[in-house]
């Protein structure tokens, strides 16, 4: 077996009797973008500040190359970082806070000029050189701190919630940037994040963190299409859980029996479940079809409001249990939808539901 | 790495280290004079061969050190309410008016606090010498009130900036006068910044040693000027025993602060 | 009358009355006494006696300035960073230190570093030194006397400085590849260095006119302006020569206090600490 590029080994960081990152194992291959996702608290910033050498572990370890660099002081780790927080040495120009880098390695003068100009060039601010940190926009500033962190060209770049501080416009726009970069450089990123649109738009693969441990690692589309908890099922996309008895699972599918008493087979399913065992079935909202197919699946349902979303209709539906559904048809399908029935049936494939544990 | 306190390594203990001593530095001589003042030496020996409260006997046994401990405490309480007063008056001004000049107004009324007292101890000593004003407790107050008033109006000020002028307005929307609206809600609120203006104004009448010095006469004169006097003659333990007294009533003022600020942050 | 003048009337009318007047008529007595024109100036500026006065005031002032900033940076520093139960204890330390009575701290400094003093007893005690070394009535004592007045003043305000230091800055310094000694002279100096200016400032300023600490410890060989101008007055009564004396004083610390607020409000404007 090949030797993994950067690898994080039971990695565990207790805070006196709290503890934020329990027992995190996961192999990066070089040039992967992975993004650390999860809600706050969940662990995934500290396992990044673990891997710049900011807070030492509990136990575990974090192997480069097979090589340990927990006792690598931080200023010998050579790692680059973006911070969540604007960094960038206020006293420094732009052109100043990018050379530094290479400065403080005392490399050539001639070279430190080369370096400046090409990283200028690749986010593109060769005209803000000479300008202070200061007098910056926040996108140009983590611009200016990705160049920085670049400049030394480092084998990874650990990237703390880089856009959080930045308006939705700006942050699709260095995300672009940031995708370019990566495709240009080749350089293995660890991505933290908390936005989930962010982390799909951005990432090869996603490991989702809760409560200090992950969840679920795995492409984004194995997230959203194939998620292995209830968790990650509520945390990427949107979903519908609907209360659910399960009846048998055979070969991985389930016939589950829904608050109405309808009768759903061929339904995904994680876990073991025993008969007459109390679940929830999740169905995204993308799932719903007004349209009835030889497959689906049915409720009934009283709608209580639609909403114009543009590509999609927003419905908001209550079922017999009294249950509010979440339901995102597309506006085509919507054309000969009529709007004058209160109640009605919406459809969904089994095969894109998914039956957790209640 | 270098202000992150848990990972700093041996910088940590070097600098811990440093600061201890420097803060026992600042400490020696407070410590040194409270222990001297009980030593049975005269010539201030220490370790001292025995301790004894004969100094403190001696103190309380020559009036000049009662009288001048009344006189500066009487000076240092007018000057102190009468530098509150002016100096709330001056706060709301400064703080709320609008009118050109504001910022060198501001400037003039702090700039007793920068000049060196040297010099306005003699402008201020041939003054009254003129007007015959010297000697006298309404001359030291006059002049005490000049040097408190910066240390009255930078805390008001600042307490009157941080706070909301629309709470006050919304007493006057309520119904109250805008003078009843000031002295039921804004002066309650920006009660830290006029009790600071009040301790550091009495202290800087109480401390205050050169002015002191030039305007005193043989029938007024301020602790410090008893003490400058004597300091001068030798280096008497009742010296060590005066001091002490004042270092408690430092530590007085302290705890007095400390406890004001918490009870008034709840 | 603009809007929200009235408060300042009684603030203004005694600062005039009892400020600004008597300090423009001493200027005034400068150039009168004892008869009309320069000579003052002329004596203070053109005699050696005078100039080493001068001479001796910035040097002190100088001297106190730099050990004040290198006692006080590394101070402030740990304070600013701290866990908060431990920085109030210090802090204690420096207000108790600061409040109080100036008188009776000078006292304290005469008595510990006099010829028979705790120091010099102690020292020769341990037979670093066999006769006692002279620590008053010169530089060094009021050098040390000083610098422990002046210390607060720079402490305080530089824990400010420090405390606006993002960490996360210094911690991307060293994840930049610099070490902590680079860190300290690229970065974390550099960003404190408007605030190490601006104390230094003050400290230099007030040190120029101080004159209870240097008159009781600093010797006759090595007296400062503050003192001189005192002894003019008091016991020459020499009222033309100690007012222009008192009024150099004046001038230069104005000058040096306009510079120092330009400095802290150019720190301001650039919005760096």
């Amino acid at each position: 077996m090949t030797q993994p590029f950067l690898s994080i080994r039971k990695l565990r960081k207790a805070f006196g009797a709290i503890t934020a990152v329990h027992d995190v194992t996961l192999d990066i291959p070089k040039g992967e973008f992975l993004t650390f996702l999860g809600p706050s608290g969940s662990g995934k910033s500290t396992t990044l500040y673990a891997i710049a050498g900011f807070q030492d572990p509990s136990s575990g370890d974090v192997l480069l190359q097979g090589k340990s660099l927990l006792a690598v002081p931080s200023h010998k780790r050579n790692i680059g970082m973006v911070f969540q927080r604007y960094t960038l040495f206020p006293h420094l120009t732009v052109a100043d806070n990018i050379a530094f880098p290479l400065r403080v390695r005392r490399r050539p003068d001639a070279e430190v000029k080369r370096k400046v100009a090409d990283m200028l060039a690749m986010v593109r601010l060769e005209s803000f050189a000479a300008r202070l940190p200061g007098a910056l926009s926040g996108g140009q500033q983590q611009r200016v701190a990705l160049a920085r962190a670049l400049a030394y060209d480092p084998p990874i770049l650990l990237m703390d919630e880089p856009l959080s501080a930045l308006d939705k416009k700006l942050r699709e726009e260095i995300q672009a940037e940031i995708r370019r970069i990566h495709r240009e450089t080749g350089v293995t990123i660890l991505y933290v994040t908390h936005d989930q649109e962010e982390a799909l738009h951005l990432s090869d693969r996603i490991a989702l963190f809760r409560d200090g441990r992950i969840e679920q690692t795995g492409t984004g589309e194995d997230l959203y299409l194939r998620p292995a908890t209830d968790f990650v099922a509520g945390f990427i996309g949107n979903s519908n859980f609907l209360a659910a008895e399960h009846l048998e699972t055979i070969d991985g599918a389930a016939t589950i029996r829904l608050g109405d008493g309808s009768v759903v087979s061929g339904v995904n399913v994680n876990g073991t479940f025993g008969k007459g065992q109390r679940a929830r079935l999740m169905v995204r909202p993308e799932a719903f079809r007004m349209e009835r197919n030889p497959t689906s699946a049915e409720l009934t349902v009283e709608i209580v409001d639609v909403a114009f979303y543009g590509e999609r209709r927003r419905i908001v539906a209550r079922t017999a249990a009294g249950q509010e559904l979440d339901i995102r048809p597309t506006t085509a399908a919507m054309e000969t939808y009529n709007s004058s029935l209160p109640r009605r049936q919406v459809f969904f494939d089994p095969a894109a539901a998914f039956l957790f544990p209640a | 790495m270098l202000l992150d306190y848990d990972r700093m390594g041996w910088l940590r203990v070097a600098l811990l280290g440093f600061t201890v001593l420097v803060a026992a530095f600042l400490l020696l001589p407070v410590v040194f004079i409270v222990l001297l003042s009980f030593g049975s030496s005269r010539w201030l020996a220490f370790p001292p061969p025995g301790w004894t409260l004969k100094w403190y006997g001696e103190l309380f046994a020559d009036p000049a050190w009662l009288e001048a401990a009344l006189t500066s405490a009487r000076i240092a309480t007018i000057t102190a309410m009468l530098a509150v007063l002016i100096g709330l008056l001056a706060s709301f001004a400064l703080v709320r008016g609008h009118f050109r000049g504001r910022e060198i107004l501001r400037g003039l009324l702090l700039t007793p606090m920068v000049l060196p007292v040297v010099v306005f101890a003699i402008a201020i000593y041939a003054f009254f010498l003129r007007l015959g004003l010297g000697g006298t407790t309404i001359g030291f107050v006059v002049a005490h009130t000049v040097l408190a008033l910066p240390f009255a109006v930078i805390p008001i000020a600042t307490a009157l900036e941080g706070f909301d002028k629309s709470i006050e307005d919304a007493a006057i929307v309520c119904g109250a006068s805008p003078l009843e609206a000031k002295l039921r809600i804004t002066l309650p609120s920006i009660r830290i910044g006029i009790f600071s203006a009040a301790i550091f104004s009495f202290l800087a009448s109480w401390d205050e040693v050169v002015v002191a010095i030039f305007m005193a006469s043989p029938t007024l004169q301020t602790l410090p000027v008893k003490i400058w006097g004597s300091l001068r003659s030798d280096l008497s333990p009742v010296i060590a025993a005066a001091s002490s007294l004042l270092v408690v009533l430092t530590l007085a003022l302290m705890a007095v602060t400390a406890l004001l600020r918490r009870k008034f942050r709840t | 009358m603009p809007a929200g003048f009235g408060g300042l009337l009684p603030a203004l009318i005694l600062v005039t009355l009892f400020f600004v007047v008597p300090v423009l008529a001493l200027l005034l007595r400068s150039v009168t006494g004892p008869e009309p024109g320069f000579q003052n100036y002329a004596t203070l500026l053109g005699d050696g006696t005078y100039a080493r006065v001068f001479f001796n005031t910035f040097l002190v002032a100088s001297v106190v300035t730099i050990v004040t900033v290198l006692v006080a940076f590394p101070v402030a520093w740990m304070l600013a960073i701290m866990p908060s139960a431990l920085a109030s204890i210090v802090f204690g330390v420096i207000i108790l230190s600061m409040w109080t009575n100036l008188l009776t701290r000078t006292y304290a400094w005469m008595v510990l570093l006099q010829r028979t003093g705790v120091i010099n007893r102690t020292l020769m005690d341990i037979g670093l030194i066999s006769t006692p070394l002279p620590l008053i009535n010169n530089l060094t004592g009021v050098t040390i006397g000083m610098v422990y007045i002046m210390l607060p003043f720079m402490i305080l305000p530089l824990v400010g400085t420090l405390r606006a230091i993002d960490p996360m800055t210094l911690r991307a310094a060293a994840l930049c590849g610099a070490s902590p000694f680079d860190a300290f002279c690229r970065i974390l100096l550099p960003l404190s260095l408007p605030g190490i200016a601006a104390g230094g400032l003050m400290v230099f300023v007030m040190s120029l006119g101080y004159f209870v600490t240097p008159a009781l410890l600093g010797g006759t060989s090595n007296m400062m302006l503050a003192e001189m101008i005192a002894q003019m007055i008091q016991s020459l009564l020499n009222w033309g020569l100690g007012s222009a004396a008192a009024f150099i004083l004046l001038v230069v610390t104005m000058a040096l206090y306009a510079l120092q607020l330009r400095l802290v409000g150019a720190g301001r404007a650039t919005g760096g600490v």
